[in-house]
Formats: C-alpha cells, sequence, structure tokens
C-alpha cells in the first residue's frame, strides 16, 4: 500500500512531528494552568461564589410582642389569617385551569372571569411563583378549599400573621395599629443601623408605634438550599452542608402588660353608646390609666394588612374624626369643670375662705359689660362649698375679681396639671392652654383684660384642656394635692413572661393643698352629686359615694336672646359639649374620670351618667366588700332608705350649668 | 514490502514466520483502548452525578452505556480488516456520510432549534459527528496520493478545500459551529502538516484577517455572536448570555483542590450549570472531584493525544499517518475547545468532550477514531 518513495515524504513528515507535540504540550498547559487558576488560586472565590448562588436566606418574621391589660387579658395578638393563592406551574393545561377555577369560584364566591383576570396578570413572572388570589379568607372558606384541595391542584391556603385587637374598635387609640413602613420612612428608620426593609411592619399609631422598639421582635433567617430557579430543594443529601450555618431562629417582640382595666373599658364603651367624645379614669394614688376612650373609633385589625382604601377613605370623611384620640390630642375648653380651680387658688391664696359667701343676682356687671349666671334668676347668697355644687358662675368672677390677677388662677392651674402635657407616653398629646397675663401679652401684643379673668375663672376664654389632664387635675385634689405624670404601661415582659421592666408611680409636682382646701373643695364636689342642690344630683349611687363636677360647654358664640334657648333645639354640631370629673370614693379615692361628650348637651346628662357607670363599675369590682351590689343593698336597707334611684329629673334642670357668656372671643379651636 | 521501522527486522520478519495471530496478539497495541476504557468508567461513573438532577437528562448514563456496547462492537469490527480498506473506501464512507448530511436537513428531528438528528429505528444518530471522522479517512485517502511536496499552493488546495466546505456548509445549516469548526480545524491542521506554501499561508491569512469581521457581521448567526461577545466580557451580562460561562468557571473553580465530593455539585445538581451532561460535563467533574480530579483527567487525554501522535509517527504508509494525525487532531480540537470553553478561555461554542460528554454519535466517533489508531498501529509490522 505505501507508494514508492513514500519512506523518504515520512521522513521528512517525521521530522515534522516535534512542532505537533510541543503544540500539544503548549495547549494542555494552558489548560492545565487554566484549571490552576480556578481552582487553585481563585478557588475560594468561586466556591463562595457558588455557596452564594444555591444558599437562599429567607427573613423569618418575629411575631410582635402581645398587649395585655392589668388583669392580663390579651387585648392585641397576633392572629392567623389566611390567603388563598395559586401556583400556575400546576395550571399548564387550559382545560385543566377552566376545571380549578370553575370549583374555585364557587368556593370563595368570586366570578370566574375575574379570577382568570388575576392569573393574565401574573403571567410575567416565574410559572413557580404563587400568585395571591384572596386575603383574609373566612374559616368556611379554608375548609371548603381544603377539602377540595385533591381536585385543585396549584391550590395552596396559606397562612400569615395578621395584628388583631381582640376587641375591635376599643382602645383603638390606645393601643394603636401597625403599617408597611414606606419609602419617605425608610432613610429615616435606617440612619444609623440597617432595621427595616420595605414590607415590614411598623407601628404607626399609639402605642404600638410609641413602644415599637419594645414591641417589635428581632427578625430571624432560614437558610434554604435553592436551585437555579430558585425553588427550595427538599434534597436531604446535602442537608449537612447547610448546618454549618442554620439561620437564627426569630425572636419575639416583648409583651407589654398595660395599666388599663378592660372590663372597664368594656364598660365604658357601653357607657357611651353612640355619643362623640372621649373618656380617661385614672388611679388617683399612682397615675395609672385605668381607661382610656375615644369615640368614634376604628379596628386596628383593619389596619395590620394594608387597609382597604374604602373603608381608609370611610374614616378620614367621617366628620367626627375616628382616627383622632380625643383623650389627649384635641383641646376643649373645661367650662364649668375649671371652677374647682378656681376655688382651690382662691382658698390657697387666701382670697376667699370657709366663710365667704358672695351674693348671686343671676347677673353682674363689670365697667359696661354684664356676665351673666347660668341660673337666670341667681343663686343667692352662696358660700365656695354651695357654688361648687350648683356651679355658681356669679361666685367664681367675684373669687377671679379678688385674686390679684388671672395668674394666680394659672398658678394653680399650673400646678395641678393643666397648660403643660401630662407627659404620658403616647404621642402627640396637645399642651392645652392657661392663659396669663404675660402670654396675652405675647400673643396678642394686648394687655390682660379684667374682664377676662372673669370667663377663665369658669373655664371659658382661651382656656383649653385635654380629656386627660381634667382626669389627671382631679385626681390630684382627690388625692390632696400630688400630681402624677399618667401612664399606661405597669411592665414589660418577655414573650414567656420574664419581666423586664416596671412602670412605677412618678410624680411630677407636689403642691400640698392645704387640708382645708382639699376639705372644702371636696365637699363641694360631694355636693354636686348628692346635695339636692347639687347640679348632678339625679347622678348619685346610693350607698355609693362620688364626687365631681360637671360641665356644658357652649361652643357657639350666641346671641343674648339664644342663650338660654334648649339646646336640644340646636343643630348637632352646635350644641354645647357635656364635660363630667370626678373622683370615687369621696375619701382616698382609687378612680377619678374625666368624660367629654361632645354636642351631648349637658354635663349632667351627657357626661356624668357615662362617668356614673364606670365608677360603679369600678368600685364594685375593686371593692366587693364593700360596694358589691348586695352588700349596698343591704346597708341601704339597714339605714332604712330605699335602693330606689331617683328618675331623671324634670326638664327645667336641664341646662343648669351653661355657661352663658357673651364675650367669648372666638369659638376655641382644635388646633394643636 | 518495505518497511524502516526502528524495531529489528528480525523480530517482526520472525514474528511472522511463527504465527501471525500470537505475535498480533503479544504486538496488540492496547494502550490507546487502555485510555479509553478508563476515560469511558469516568465518563460514566461522572453521567450518574449529572444526569441524577430532575430534568430531561435524568438517567441518560444508561443510554450512554448502551452506545458505550454499540462502540465495542463497531470497534472490534474496525480491528479486524487491514487499515488499507478504509482508503480504498475513503470516498464511499465520505459520500455515504454526505448523504446523511443532507437527509438531516430534509428529514431531521429537531431540537433545542437546530435540526441535527436523524432517526434509526430507535436510535437518534448525529451524522455530522461522524462526518468528522469521515473527513479525516477522505482526506488521508486523498493526500495519500498527492505527490506534492514543495507544499501546497492556492491550485493544489481548491479540491480538498472543496472536499471540506461542502459538508461544512451542511453542518453549518444544521446550524452545528461546533462540529463545523472542529472539522475546519482538523483540516487546517492537517494541510499545515502538509505544509503549505509560505506565501499562500500569508494570502490566507490576510484574506482571513478581512474575512473574520465579515464573517462575524454576515456569516454567524445573532446567537453566534453574542456568544463572542459574552467571551469577551462575560460579566456584561451576568444573567443573560454571560449566565453560562460565569457558572462554569464557578463550578470548576468551587471544586478547589479535592472537589465537593461526589453528587455533590452544587453547581450542577441544582441546576445552575447549563448543559451539565453533555457541553459542560468537565465542569460537573471538577466541581466534585477538584484540581485533582480534573488533573487526572487532563493527563489522560495527554496519554491518548501522545499515544496517537506515537502511532502516526511510527506508520509506514503517508495513508496511515495522515489518518492517525487527522484523527489525534480531530481528538486534539474538542478536548481544547471544550475544556477551554468550560473554564472561560473560549467563547461557548458546542463541542462534546470526548468520552465525557452524553452523546451516542460523539461517543460512537470517538470509540472509532480509537479503533483506527489502534488498527494502524497494531499493522505497522505487517508490511
Amino acid at each position: 500500500m505505501a507508494f514508492l518513495g513514500q519512506e523518504e515524504q515520512i521522513r521528512e513528515f517525521q521530522d515534522r512531528f516535534k512542532y505537533v507535540y510541543a503544540a500539544v504540550f503548549i495547549a494542555l498547559g494552558l489548560l492545565l494552568s487554566r484549571l490552576v487558576f480556578l481552582q487553585v488560586l481563585n478557588g475560594d472565590k468561586m466556591r463562595q461564589y457558588s455557596e452564594e448562588n444555591r444558599i437562599k436566606r429567607v427573613k423569618v418574621a418575629a411575631p410582635r410582642g402581645m398587649i395585655f391589660d392589668r388583669n392580663r387579658t390579651l387585648l392585641t395578638d397576633n392572629r392567623p389569617a389566611f390567603d388563598l393563592e395559586v401556583i400556575p406551574q400546576y395550571l399548564r393545561e387550559s382545560k385543566e385551569t377552566d376545571r380549578v377555577l370553575t370549583i374555585l369560584s364557587k368556593l370563595i364566591k368570586m366570578p370566574k372571569p375575574k379570577l382568570q383576570e388575576i392569573l393574565d396578570r401574573a403571567k410575567g413572572q416565574p410559572s413557580f411563583m404563587p400568585v395571591k388570589i384572596k386575603t383574609d379568607l373566612s374559616r368556611d372558606e379554608v375548609a371548603a378549599i381544603e377539602s377540595w384541595r385533591i381536585d385543585m391542584p396549584g391550590v395552596e391556603v396559606k397562612e400569615e400573621i395578621k395584628r388583631t385587637n381582640v376587641h375591635g374598635d376599643i382602645a383603638a387609640h390606645l393601643l394603636g395599629y401597625i403599617g408597611e413602613v414606606n419609602h419617605s420612612e425608610l432613610p429615616i428608620l435606617n440612619k444609623e443601623t440597617q432595621k427595616y426593609k420595605l414590607g415590614d411592619n411598623i407601628g404607626k399609631f399609639g402605642l404600638e408605634q410609641r413602644l415599637e422598639e419594645v414591641l417589635r421582635g428581632i427578625d430571624g433567617e432560614e437558610v434554604k438550599e435553592v436551585d437555579a430557579l430558585g425553588r427550595v430543594k427538599l434534597d436531604k443529601r446535602r442537608g449537612r452542608v447547610l448546618d454549618e450555618d442554620a439561620g437564627k431562629p426569630a425572636k419575639p417582640g416583648k409583651n407589654l402588660i398595660l395599666t388599663i382595666d378592660q372590663d372597664l373599658q368594656l364598660e365604658a364603651t357601653k357607657a357611651f353608646g353612640d355619643k362623640i367624645g372621649s373618656l380617661v379614669a385614672i388611679n388617683p394614688q399612682t397615675g395609672e390609666i385605668l381607661a382610656m376612650i375615644s369615640r368614634p373609633s376604628f379596628d386596628p385589625t383593619e389596619f395590620s394588612r394594608g387597609i382597604p382604601t374604602a373603608i381608609w377613605s370611610k374614616l378620614l370623611n367621617n366628620e367626627f374624626h375616628p382616627l383622632r384620640d380625643k383623650t389627649l390630642q384635641d383641646h376643649y375648653p373645661p367650662g364649668s369643670v375649671f371652677k374647682t380651680v378656681t376655688a382651690v387658688a382662691g382658698l390657697e391664696e387666701g382670697v376667699i375662705d370657709e366663710k365667704t359667701s358672695f351674693r348671686c343676682t343671676g347677673s353682674m356687671r363689670v365697667g359696661n359689660r354684664v356676665y351673666h349666671c347660668h341660673k337666670k334668676q341667681g343663686h343667692g347668697e352662696v358660700s365656695v362649698v354651695q357654688a361648687l355644687t350648683q356651679s355658681c358662675d356669679v361666685f367664681f368672677y367675684r373669687v377671679a375679681q379678688k385674686l390679684k390677677s388671672v395668674d394666680d388662677i394659672a398658678k394653680w392651674a399650673f400646678h395641678l396639671g393643666l397648660g403643660k402635657r401630662t407627659g404620658i407616653n403616647l404621642a402627640r398629646e396637645v399642651p392645652g392652654l392657661i392663659p396669663t397675663e404675660e402670654w396675652k401679652r405675647k400673643r396678642y401684643n394686648q394687655p390682660w383684660n379684667a374682664g377676662e379673668s372673669l370667663s377663665v375663672a369658669i373655664g371659658q376664654s382661651f382656656v383649653l384642656t385635654t380629656g386627660l389632664q381634667l382626669a389627671n387635675l382631679y385626681a390630684a385634689i382627690g388625692n390632696g394635692g400630688t400630681l402624677y405624670r399618667p401612664y399606661i404601661v405597669k411592665s414589660v415582659e418577655t414573650y414567656d413572661g420574664r419581666v423586664l421592666e416596671e412602670f412605677n408611680p412618678e410624680p411630677v409636682g407636689k403642691h400640698e393643698l392645704h387640708a382645708k382646701t382639699v376639705e372644702l373643695v371636696t365637699q363641694g364636689l360631694w355636693g354636686v352629686i348628692n346635695s339636692p342642690h347639687g347640679t348632678a344630683y339625679h347622678q348619685r349611687l346610693p350607698g355609693m359615694d362620688f364626687a365631681g363636677k360637671t360641665g356644658t360647654v357652649q361652643l357657639m358664640r350666641l346671641s343674648a336672646d339664644k342663650i338660654y334657648l334648649k339646646c336640644q333645639n340646636f343643630k348637632f354640631k352646635e350644641r354645647h359639649n357635656g364635660v363630667f370629673v370626678g373622683f370615687a370614693p369621696v375619701k382616698n379615692p382609687a378612680i377619678a374620670v374625666a368624660v367629654i361628650a361632645e354636642h351631648a348637651c349637658s354635663g349632667s346628662m351627657g357626661a356624668a351618667p357615662i362617668a356614673r357607670a364606670v365608677i360603679k363599675a369600678y368600685l364594685e369590682k375593686k371593692f366587693p366588700d364593700l360596694y358589691g351590689q348586695r352588700v349596698v343593698a343591704e346597708r341601704l336597707k339597714s339605714q332604712g332608705k330605699s335602693t330606689f334611684v331617683p328618675p331623671t329629673p324634670p326638664a327645667a334642670l336641664e341646662d343648669e350649668d351653661v355657661v352663658v357668656n357673651d364675650d367669648i372671643e372666638a369659638v376655641p379651636g382644635r388646633d394643636e | 514490502m518495505n518497511h524502516s521501522s526502528m524495531e529489528t527486522p528480525e523480530l517482526s520478519s520472525g514474528s511472522m514466520r511463527v504465527g501471525m495471530y500470537d505475535e498480533e496478539f503479544k504486538k496488540f497495541n492496547w494502550s490507546l483502548l487502555i485510555i479509553q476504557a478508563i476515560l469511558v468508567g469516568i465518563g460514566i461513573y461522572n453521567l450518574i452525578s449529572a444526569t441524577g438532577v430532575e430534568d430531561k437528562s435524568l438517567g441518560l448514563y444508561k443510554s450512554q452505556l448502551l452506545w458505550f456496547g454499540m462502540g465495542l462492537a463497531l470497534t472490534a469490527l474496525t480491528l479486524l480488516p487491514h487499515y488499507s480498506i478504509f482508503s480504498r473506501m475513503g470516498y464511499i464512507i465520505y459520500f455515504g456520510n454526505l448523504l446523511l448530511l443532507a437527509a438531516v436537513l430534509v428529514l431531521g428531528r429537531s431540537s433545542l432549534g437546530a435540526k441535527r438528528w436523524i432517526g434509526f429505528g430507535g436510535f437518534r444518530v448525529q451524522p455530522s459527528e461522524f462526518m468528522k471522522i469521515s473527513m479525516v479517512i477522505c482526506l488521508a485517502k486523498y493526500f495519500e496520493s498527492d505527490k506534492t511536496v514543495e507544499g501546497y499552493g492556492f491550485r493544489e488546495l481548491i479540491l480538498p478545500t472543496l472536499l471540506v466546505m461542502i459538508p461544512c456548509g451542511l453542518i453549518m445549516m444544521q446550524p452545528d459551529l461546533g462540529t463545523a469548526l472542529t472539522i475546519l480545524a482538523t483540516f487546517g491542521t492537517m494541510m499545515l502538516f502538509l505544509k503549505i506554501r509560505a506565501r499562500t499561508l500569508m494570502v490566507i491569512g490576510i484574506c482571513a484577517v478581512i474575512a473574520l469581521p465579515l464573517a462575524y457581521k454576515f456569516g454567524l448567526k445573532p446567537y453566534q455572536r453574542q456568544r463572542i461577545i459574552t467571551f469577551l466580557d462575560p460579566s456584561a451580562d451576568p444573567k443573560g448570555s454571560g449566565y453560562n460561562s460565569i457558572q462554569s468557571m464557578i463550578a470548576v473553580g468551587s471544586g478547589q483542590l479535592f472537589g465537593k465530593g461526589y453528587k455533590q455539585g452544587t453547581q450542577s445538581q441544582l441546576n445552575f450549570l447549563p448543559e451539565h451532561h453533555t457541553d459542560f460535563i468537565f465542569s460537573v467533574f471538577s466541581e466534585e472531584h477538584g484540581f485533582v480530579g480534573g488533573l487526572i483527567v487532563l493527563a489522560l487525554y495527554l496519554g491518548l493525544l501522545v499515544n496517537g501522535l506515537s502511532v502516526a509517527y511510527q506508520s509506514h504508509d503517508k495513508f496511515a499517518l495522515l489518518l492517525s494525525l487527522g484523527i489525534v487532531s480531530m481528538f486534539f480540537w474538542q478536548i481544547f475547545v471544550n475544556m477551554g470553553m468550560v473554564m472561560g478561555l473560549l467563547p461557548i461554542v458546542g463541542v462534546p468532550l470526548p468520552f465525557l460528554s452524553y452523546g451516542g454519535s460523539s461517543m460512537i466517533t470517538s470509540m472509532l477514531g480509537i479503533a483506527l489508531l489502534t488498527n494502524v498501529a497494531n499493522k505497522k509490522f505487517m508490511f
């Protein structure tokens, strides 16, 4: 086969083999050096890249701390919510999809085209990623879906956590709500450390907001192995590789134990009915908030997973501002309940005493101006006790005249916690306003007008307070002059019940009142409810003494002829506010309550019954041996009194307490 | 019969007298078959891991074993006759294969947008793979009788170039750039070996420099162009076209010295590595067996190439020499391009790694190559 002469050519060819060998060695040497470069020199880096490929860190949301009342009744909880999801991957064939959607549309009562539309919208994303069809399934829907599970491939019920206010809209403002962190908040929150990510929840209102740091848990991390498509692999073979870094468990947030008594909250809410306003109940011996409600309210649960627009706009458009906490975010002129402060000022400054009495003729002329008493025919000769009991305006006009200046009233108002924030650990508290001569000079560049002192003396003019301040004021009077910083959180505990921090009463100012002052004021306030002349006599609780003061605050400037018109005939928003603040028992009070009932027309009829119900409930619960229903009934029987509570008094008494002044310069604003 | 061997003629002629088969058995060159056996062993072992992934490749190592069995039968058939029969049948083989290539374009089955396969009963074969070896046989045959000594010029190159360009054109139409390039590279290697005139080489070089950008612009499909861009800068589009290259480098590199362990390669087992059972099979192996494993495979290939070259070196006629050289060059280019590609040295071109990549036609072709080399090695004293 070899041709002649090939030997020579082959020898020549053989000569060329050295180049071929060289090429092979160089090429394979190149491959070898690349192998060294990748595996030996850059192996660590490449190994890390491959780990980053397969290891996915999945956030494990830490449950927020729960909130309990003082008796460990659960108020705010993390409850499961169920969402319906469909994984399109399982619905490849249109016939199958059609069948599944038919069943599904019947189970969750959603038209099939809408289901199809939701699925179509998710067409762009990978088909193994679940598409959310419906949130917050009812238990019945979950049960129905589960029973049809086998017939519906790709349909899944996913459990998520929903921050739930166990008692619906009760204490909504206090407890607050959470929501997702938004874009504008992120940079501020993460200024120092990377704490929040988009999609994280954060407290946005109330305690949820104020104590975000306490309630928020520390999210954990689960380490999962995923494939190139991001699917979690359940392969145990490589499981051990993951053990080195098994992630970290979520750390639940801390629980709050509040000073609130939920029974009292429920009682207060019941008593409030559909009235508008607020109630604050405080323990006068400590400053603990026992109850705190603002009506109308909202359900924080609806916020926890993104509030539906319809509900949100309904809340925003409600003319009575359900989102505002009326206990401390709104200013109210206190009206007659402020007379207590004037009385304290008069007594402590020594311009009046036990025996001082003034004659009330129904009105009083100062300069060329007439100052009216709410009782047209006048109260006659009244002492300080009687003046408080009957809410005689003229008496307090005279006290104001006797005092050196309005600053003397302001001094005692400040001592008793008005005109400044109480310092409660809740957001957006407004300070209220107690006018002084200096204040007016600064604010209006005008000297103080002597007549204005008269208005201030009866809680009108510039005086503005909050419900919380009023409750705290009467609490301080009840306990003899110690003003406490109201507090709402009794203790902070770990999720498993270890106490981390306990909060104690914190006096913010002690202005010991003379025993005589306390005695006289208390006597006057006792009379309000228990004396037949008292403005709230018909609210008395037989066998259960309590003291208090009514206030009926006119909101519109009324012309003289309208002053004595019946409030019920006004348009709702023009009706007077009813205010009542009181405490019980009269000696060593255990509870002080302030009620502001907007447009309820009168303090005694609109606000006092609510306070009375709360006081009654509290005393019965707290001192069953003294105030239990049977004990009270037996005591009254032995005293020969009937347990019969007097019926509603005649209509003539209704507006007994209206402050009728035509010198109100401005309708008290709601501004902060 | 003339021979000028480095072995002693006495021994060889003596063996002829005593009994051809005994001696032939004694002289039987096992080295290439042994290297092939080890590589196939490693290949199957590695495929069991690579095709253990739940995707289209699941369990494919079984058919690879089947193909290996068929390859063994073909090896035996190839070893029986004297290799000169392939010289005689050279053109028949070539034209037969051409017909098959044409048939692919007409009857072929599509897969991944390319028409490369043709069905034979239950089997699917890739005629373009076989063309690699048919081309070498054909070229060896063509040059066997060619007497050009002073080096080849354009005129002498026209016919062989035509012989190569026809199948390459058909293969490009499938399209299968990798195989066409392998054939072209093999042809180029053989031509260089046969010596091309310096002037001709220069002109070709200049033409290539001019033609390359044009070919890039008009001759390549967009995805092929993308591959080249990607190769030049894989990080330009790491999630897109650069993905394969980057993931493959990560797979290889992350194997480090000793590898992640058998079936523990996360890059391949979790599907980060594309085509992990075919083109990127070496990445699977080096991820799981590390530098040590890679070194062993590299050494085996070196052994294969060096042994093949020594067969060519020791062959006594021009056909045998060119045949062996062509086969070695075919192996060389596939090994170099494939490994260079998975390690990020070369752009991504679909070239299988002999004996390791999954694929029946590639397996048969490679085994035929080894069988032919062994045949040549065994017959060197028979003249």
